[in-house]
């Protein structure tokens, strides 16, 4: 391997690193319904896709300035999480783990198909931030969008940690999710909690759903199940509940991916991250950021 | 006539699925990995079919082996997770095998046609049942036979000791360690089971649509593998068997009259299921009720209905 | 008296009319099925198909129906049933419509449906020993390479990929002499993109280009960078993208951000759609793309209208359900098919025979030739995107 090539895989390894701020944000928003409120909502992603889709609806016939789009994107995601809590979550007992696992993939499927019908399956081009803004470090290039990306993730990181360990509604979340009936015993209202951090994780996925979005230029019905799986992949490597966790195995994700593309191609990439995770899984289930061992 | 018992053959491979996710359901796992043991169930069953031309049970018998061999390997790492991590175990693993197809190139030339995997474009040509001349009918009392027998077999097994076996450590863990089961030995002997069925559902789905490829093997029909005991209630396997009739009958055949709305009712009508009946159609409840349509049931349904909740 | 008269020349009269009306208007309902894809990303694949059936049967009931075996006029409807591109639906949609007193259909959309679609029919006809169905279908946008001559009862109007690159290879050769290198861009998990690409490099190849490699992708990817950092290492002349709308304006946009300007940009054929110019008509400006059909001829013009008329937009797919129409009315007429509830077998048998026995089509853009292999031989041009459309940019010779 020559010195064009080591440089190549470098930049490749860096390229992958940065794109996984992407997945990074996503995972920020997975592992807080999955780690923080044990709950299974496998259509987190197909929601993030989906409000990026609904920000386009502002700019239909106005040209609306990116981060007008974004913000947007963020308010939609905190309805459609609102929506999400309601339709899948409020109404079946806690008890059923199982059924709101696949009322969340009914959802997956509405949202999805309420995307086809809207846009008539194709492409749609998203706006992007800094899209031209290219930092070259020496022989290699950075991206300056997605170093945009990973500065929001690293903002919606402290800010979610301020939420969860420095206000009352981070206090309700935490107590709800270790001792719920001891929580509604000390009067913490069990649907108030559980809504405003559904629309708390709606926001972040609308950011993220939107900075994926704008990563990519384009937004496509095709994305949502690769999202959620390699949101679930990033959830469990980070550790559930970790959200720095989160941010540092998304990049990792992002990183190994072009890794392993890189010498073997992209018929083999996915193969060997599915195979990487189950390593993990198998010598560290934990996660890279393990929760704090409590009762299960 | 064909129209129903085609119909009646995708239920039966369906149900197949749903029942090899049912067996792990019951231990409590959620196991996403169905779709990849139905995948090397359809490869291998196909491989042998046509590249060395077995007969097809034979060739389903290994077919359900080798997927069987697989899970049971697969069951001892996986199962040292538990909860979502196990979800994304699974998938990742559904998703290895799918993309280990994707890379699959094996062709022999029969005359000038090659035949055989050929990676992304898939394994064509899986004609066992028109050059045998079976006809729709014959699929479809085949298929069913397999169903019957596999039911037949889980029923009687939930009879026994062994389902209660299983269906203890599915409610409690650790209160079935402490009666002296082994955890790891049952959970790995449901994914086996698991995995077994899958590969024959999975040999089967090759040969009545002649062509397989990764694609279809992907989280969609993983996801459909466990949509089908949950919607379908883990009481008993009936349960399955009414959600792959629900899904596939009335979803997706059924409501074909109300054009581009079926596919938001699906998504719709699944949710609406799930918030009326959590413990799905035809949970514990609903078989008591329907216990003591039967006479000399009324005794017993009491009983276990107490006892089932 | 007169009044009598009268009244027994009004009864004469109408008595007349009863006995001659059903004798002159002899009209038949003919219902022309076709399915595919009207759910997921290739949505509009199938809203397309429909459209172009519908204005099909309307525009050959304005000009008189289609003759039937008894001599009667059949007024054609349509019904179209969607397949969510998923083969086991696919197959129930077919035998839905073998079920009927249908002897056609027309679909499907997708490649991986046809495979199993044309895999249960039976292979060669007349052979007892099959029992696969006996039941004609003709596609009109499944493209991958091959597949009619899976089954003798399955037919295709679609465009063959193999002519349109060599011809277009041959022409950017004329124009272009001073290119030399060639470099690819696939999408390496779909088979259509995956073969199609196969076709453009060697058509590459047998035009003297020297071929520097290419590089691969998946079709739901969302980063590029990689793989146009080795399209940049290559520096070719000439640049074919093998992929469909989405990955292509993805790796378009990548190629802006790391500054790659080929000389010549090639794409895929169902890449010459408004999906890509919705989702990166900038990027794409000047991609050149063969295809079966553009609003030329005053025949494609007036279907164009037609199609918009029914919610649907003309491109060469939905083009190929067009001419499908009247392709089955030609067949219809040539071996009197009676399309009554009693005839259906023979019917149908009549309808695999009438298509395997076409050697010309009527097109929108010129005659359509038919191959033994019972696949169709369109004429083609090539268009390019300029300015956020697609202009024609060449109609070669004999198309």
């Amino acid at each position: 391997m020559d010195l064009l090539d080591l440089i190549d895989l470098v930049q490749s390894i860096a390229d992958g690193i940065l794109f996984g701020a992407t997945y990074a944000m996503l995972g920020i928003g997975f592992t807080l319904i999955f780690g923080v409120m044990h709950k299974i909502n496998l259509s987190y992603a197909a929601a993030s896709v989906g409000a990026a889709y609904a920000s386009l609806l502002l700019m239909t016939g106005v040209s609306v300035p990116a981060p007008v789009v974004f913000v947007f994107a963020a308010l939609c995601g905190g309805a459609i999480g609102l929506v999400v809590y309601v339709v899948c979550f409020r109404f079946i007992p806690r008890a059923n783990p199982l059924a709101t696992l696949m009322s969340t993939v009914g959802l997956l499927l509405l949202i999805d198909e309420v995307i086809v019908h809207a846009t008539d399956g194709g492409a749609k081009s998203y706006p992007a931030l800094f899209s031209d803004v290219i930092i070259a470090a020496g022989a290699f290039n950075l991206r300056g969008d997605l170093m945009f990306v990973f500065a929001l993730g690293c903002v919606s990181m402290v800010v979610l940690l301020l939420l969860l360990y420095r206000t009352r509604l981070g206090l309700a979340t935490r107590a709800m999710s270790q001792q719920p009936l001891a929580a509604q015993l000390c009067g913490i209202s069990v649907d108030r909690t559980n809504a405003l951090t559904f629309v708390i994780t709606g926001v972040v996925g609308g950011m993220a759903g939107a900075m994926i979005g704008a990563a990519i230029g384009v937004l496509s019905p095709l994305l949502s199940l690769p999202l959620t799986v390699k949101g679930l992949i990033v959830t469990v490597i980070g550790g559930l509940g970790s959200i720095p966790g989160a941010i540092i195995a998304g990049l990792l994700v992002g990183g190994f991916e072009n890794f392993f593309q890189f010498f073997r191609g992209v018929s083999e990439r996915d193969l060997y991250v599915m195979l990487l995770l189950f390593v993990f899984l198998v010598f560290r289930p934990g996660g890279l950021f393990a929760p704090a061992a409590g009762r299960d | 006539m064909d129209f129903y018992l085609g119909m009646i053959q995708i239920i039966g491979v369906h149900t197949l699925l749903g029942l090899s996710a049912y067996c792990v359901l019951l231990t409590g796992q959620v196991s996403m990995a169905q779709a990849g043991f139905f995948a090397i169930g359809a490869y291998v069953a196909g491989m042998l079919t046509v590249l060395a031309q077995w007969a097809l049970i034979p060739a389903l018998g290994v077919a359900g082996l080798m997927a069987g061999a697989v899970a049971c390997a697969i069951g001892f790492p996986a199962l040292r997770v538990k909860g979502l991590m196990l979800v994304v175990a699974t998938v990742a693993f559904g998703e290895a095998v799918r993309l280990f197809f994707f890379n699959f190139d094996y062709q022999v030339a029969r005359g000038e046609i090659k035949m055989g995997p050929h990676g992304g474009e898939g394994f064509r040509q899986i004609r066992y049942f028109p050059e045998h001349g079976w006809s729709t009918l014959d699929v479809a009392l085949f298929v069913w036979t397999v169903v019957v027998l596999v039911m037949a077999g889980l029923w009687w097994m939930d009879r026994s000791r062994a389902g209660a076996v299983l269906r203890a450590v599915g409610e409690d863990e650790l209160a079935a360690q402490s009666a002296g089961i082994n955890i790891t030995a049952v959970k790995v002997s449901a994914m086996t089971v698991g995995g077994v069925i899958a590969g024959l559902g999975g040999g089967t789905f090759a040969h009545y649509t002649t062509h397989i490829e990764h694609i279809q093997f992907g989280v969609v029909l993983a996801t459909f593998a466990i949509a089908y005991p949950i919607l379908g209630g883990l009481s008993n396997v009936f349960g399955t068997l009414l959600a792959v009739i629900f899904i596939q009958g009335f979803l997706v055949e059924g409501l074909r009259f109300l054009g581009d709305w079926r596919n938001l009712l699906f998504g719709g009508l699944i949710l609406l299921a799930m918030n009326l009946r959590p413990r799905g159609l035809l949970d514990a409840k609903a078989v008591a009720a329907l216990r003591r349509l039967f006479p000399g049931g009324k005794e017993r349904s009491g009983a276990q209905a107490h006892g089932a909740q | 008296m007169f009044k009598l008269s009268a009244a027994l020349v009004a009864a004469f009269a109408v008595a007349g009319l009863t006995i001659a009306v059903p004798a002159a208007a002899q009209e038949r309902t003919v219902k022309i099925t076709g399915f595919g894809a009207k759910t997921g990303v290739v949505r509009v694949f199938g809203i397309n198909s429909e459209a172009a059936m519908k204005a099909a049967a309307e525009e050959i009931n304005r000009t008189g129906g289609v003759k039937l075996g008894d001599g009667a006029t059949g007024r054609l409807t349509v019904e179209f049933l969607d397949d969510r591109c998923n083969a086991e639906e696919g197959i129930s949609v077919v035998r839905r419509i073998a079920s009927t007193d249908a002897f056609v259909a027309v679909g499907p959309t997708c490649s991986n449906v046809a495979e199993s679609l044309f895999g249960i029919l039976q292979k060669k006809a007349g052979d007892a020993s099959d029992t696969g169905l006996q039941f004609p279908i003709i596609a009109d946008v499944a493209a991958k390479g091959g597949l009619a001559k899976i089954s003798e009862w399955s037919f295709r109007n679609v465009p063959s990929e193999f002519e349109m690159y060599k011809a277009l290879f041959a022409w950017v050769k004329t124009q272009h002499p001073d290119l030399k290198t060639f470099y690819g861009g696939v999408e390496k998990d779909f088979a259509h993109s995956n073969a199609t690409f196969g076709v453009m490099k060697a058509q590459a190849e047998a035009n003297g280009y020297q071929v520097l490699g290419n590089t691969e992708w998946l079709l739901a990817d969302t980063t590029f960078s990689t793989q146009i950092r080795e399209m940049k290492r290559a520096n070719a002349d000439i640049v074919a993208i093998g992929a469909h709308p989405a990955s292509t304006c993805g790796a378009l946009k990548e190629m802006q951000r790391q500054g790659v300007k080929p000389k010549l940009l090639i794409g895929l054929t169902s890449s010459s759609s408004i999906e890509t110019l919705q989702g990166c008509a900038a990027q794409a400006e000047g991609i050149i793309i063969p295809t079966s059909f553009a609003p030329v001829t005053d025949v494609a013009k007036k279907a164009a209208d037609q199609v918009a008329k029914f919610n649907g937009s003309a491109d060469l797919h939905s083009a190929a359900a067009y001419e499908v129409m009247f392709i089955l009315k030609q067949v219809i007429e040539a071996q009197k098919i009676m399309a009554k509830p009693d005839t259906v077998a023979a019917d149908r048998v009549k309808m695999r025979v009438g298509l395997a026995a076409l050697k010309e089509t009527d097109g929108l853009l010129g005659k359509i030739g038919r191959t033994p292999d019972r696949e169709a031989i369109k004429p083609f041009l090539f268009v390019h995107a300029k300015g956020g459309a697609w202009t024609v940019l060449h109609t070669p010779a004999g198309s």
